[in-house]
């Protein structure tokens, strides 16, 4: 049996790793655009100089050798032949019984902007967006950052840490709105601009200005004018689907799949950014599992399909945030905060829907369960700031640990 | 794999494991356990015991899972299940402190170092004693053993 995989990101490479473990002699090839395998999570610590290119890997230098993996590498793929089995690349195609498709997402790009291929717009989603960000911007004085995400505030801080000096522009009035509530997004935006970076929130772009091919300004509502000469977008991202156009495999906006990861076509599976399920590291790597054991012929299915969850650490202070982040009609919201210290719980009768944790996220794992499995806490007979696992505590003949609810 | 078991009815919540993983992973020159500073963030332990709302002691150990959600989670590479030994392990060199890891432990075990934010504290079975677990040498009422089990 062949296993071809495309992409070799969060999905590509836990699909690899699994299918080894559970077929030792099939064969797998991982097709990959990039020549590195690295971790878009850490693009930011390249750009700052924190981590070089290996320093980036998710991956040890050992893993295609020792898991008997062939790679392609820096081929960029064209096209599927489904009839006939076949990827097509760059000067030639590479047969598969089974495949996985893991090609990611792209950089979206403002409308009334270049493209991404104008000389001074970047996205940052794959080490060659960071590397030429971080070239660029040796000579860049004006530069602007589009979208104050965590894609926004990646680049800011990096940029921050070369010495830098963006500004990010939102229309949301606070940075990282999906993450945080405005409490905690503040907490870090004062830490943002003494490293140098500045803000306009609340505000529309109107026009993105260009002369001769590069951007020189970017417009504002209300008609202020700021002087750029680099542009990051971080307005968000779409599933990398630009090679299946005309292909049989069914898209709706990413790959379409089932619950066991399968797209219309027999023997073709999809994981990770490209499905449009969720953009959390985790999810793809459990969709990557979950697509490889059903190509190995042990059905699974892509049950933790729970997103709204995300970590960030920036200047050193870690946060979480689970559910809602503000609460809706019904909710109620309790909060408890020192001056380095802030814990949000949004609750819902007995149940927790939302979770904001900064400054100190110690021993915080179980918040995730009790959000996402919906459990009722009201039985636990204590304030909500004290639950823990010892609330619903259990242990299996094996010594692992089980939710008692 | 071999794996520390818990048996909650018996702790009687004197923390001696904690001290005793304190003492293990002390960052400072290891003297007694008398020198021990207990106040000092680099000395904190990597087990915890709880109290649930009838006060009863609930001891908090990382299981080193069969299926670790704080190795599906880390995207640096840095927590791995070692498929010899079945220790989930961590390497600080490697973390980029994003602490996915925190969030996805099913049950609150991990935590970012106290004293600089940036790697996880978690139990490492003392592997450089080749022993058990200091912990388990120094439980007095048979709350915590280490059993080999399937995986």
């Amino acid at each position: 049996m062949k296993h071809v995989i495309i992409g070799a990101g969060a999905a590509g490479i836990a699909a690899a790793e699994t299918i080894r473990r559970l077929r030792s002699n099939d064969e797998i090839v991982i097709i990959s655009a990039d020549d590195a395998v690295h971790s878009r999570c850490m693009l930011h610590n390249f750009i700052s100089g924190e981590r070089d290119e290996k320093g980036i890997s998710h991956i040890s230098d050992e893993f295609f050798v020792k898991n008997n993996i062939r790679w392609v590498s820096g081929k960029a793929v064209e096209g599927i032949d489904t009839a006939n089995k076949l990827v097509r690349i760059t000067g030639g195609a590479e047969p598969y019984d089974k495949l996985l498709i893991a090609t990611g997402a792209e950089s979206i790009c403002l409308p009334h902007a270049q493209s991404l291929n104008a000389e001074n717009i970047f996205g940052l989603r794959h080490l060659r967006d960071a590397k030429a960000i971080r070239e660029y911007a040796k000579q860049a004085k004006n530069i602007i950052i589009i979208g104050a995400g965590l894609v926004g505030m990646d680049a800011a801080y990096a940029l921050s840490q070369i010495g830098k000096k963006p500004v990010i522009i939102d229309r949301a009035e606070q940075i990282l709105a999906l993450n945080l509530d405005p409490y905690a997004a503040n907490m870090y935006m004062q830490k943002f601009e003494k490293a140098g970076c500045s803000f306009v929130l609340g505000r529309e772009i109107n026009q993105v200005n260009e002369n001769a091919g590069k951007v020189d300004s970017i417009t504002l509502n209300f008609g202020q004018k700021l002087p750029c000469d680099m542009l990051v977008m971080a307005i968000g991202s779409s599933p990398s689907i630009g090679f299946l156009a005309g292909s049989d495999i069914a898209c709706n906006g990413g790959i379409t799949v089932d619950k066991y990861l399968a797209t219309n076509i027999n023997d073709i599976y999809a994981a990770g950014d490209v499905t449009g399920l969720s953009g959390i590291w985790p999810n793809a790597v459990k969709q990557g599992e979950t697509a490889a054991s059903n190509m190995c012929g042990q059905p699974a299915t892509y049950d933790d399909t729970f997103a709204e969850k995300n970590t960030m650490n920036y200047f050193g202070i870690p946060s979480i945030s689970l559910g809602k982040v503000m609460p809706g009609s019904g909710d109620t919201v309790q909060v408890r905060k020192d001056k380095d210290k802030y814990q949000k719980i949004i609750l819902n009768g007995g149940q927790v829907v939302g979770v904001v944790l900064q400054g100190n996220i110690a021993h915080s794992g179980f918040w995730l369960q009790l959000v996402k499995n919906e459990i009722d806490i009201s039985k636990a007979n204590k304030s909500v700031f004290n639950l823990s696992f010892a609330d619903f505590y259990g242990v299996k003949e094996d010594g692992e640990y089980m939710w008692v609810l | 794999m071999k794996r520390i078991m818990v048996d909650a009815q018996n702790c009687k919540g004197c923390k001696n494991c904690s001290i005793a993983c304190m003492q293990s992973h002390r960052k400072d020159n290891p003297g007694g356990f008398h020198s021990l500073d207990l106040a000092d963030p680099a000395n904190e332990s990597r087990n915890l015991i709880l109290l649930n709302g009838n006060d009863e002691y609930k001891p908090l150990f990382c299981r080193h899972c069969a299926q670790p959600e704080c190795v599906k989670a880390c995207m640096s590479g840095a927590m791995e299940k070692d498929s010899k030994t079945g220790y989930v392990r961590h390497n600080a060199a490697k973390c980029a402190s994003c602490f996915m890891c925190v969030m996805s432990c099913p049950y609150g075990v991990i935590k970012p170092d106290r004293a600089t934010n940036s790697y996880i504290v978690k139990c490492d079975f003392c592997q450089q004693d080749g022993d058990d677990p200091c912990c388990v040498k120094a439980c007095r009422s048979g709350a915590i053993y280490v059993k080999e089990v399937q995986q």
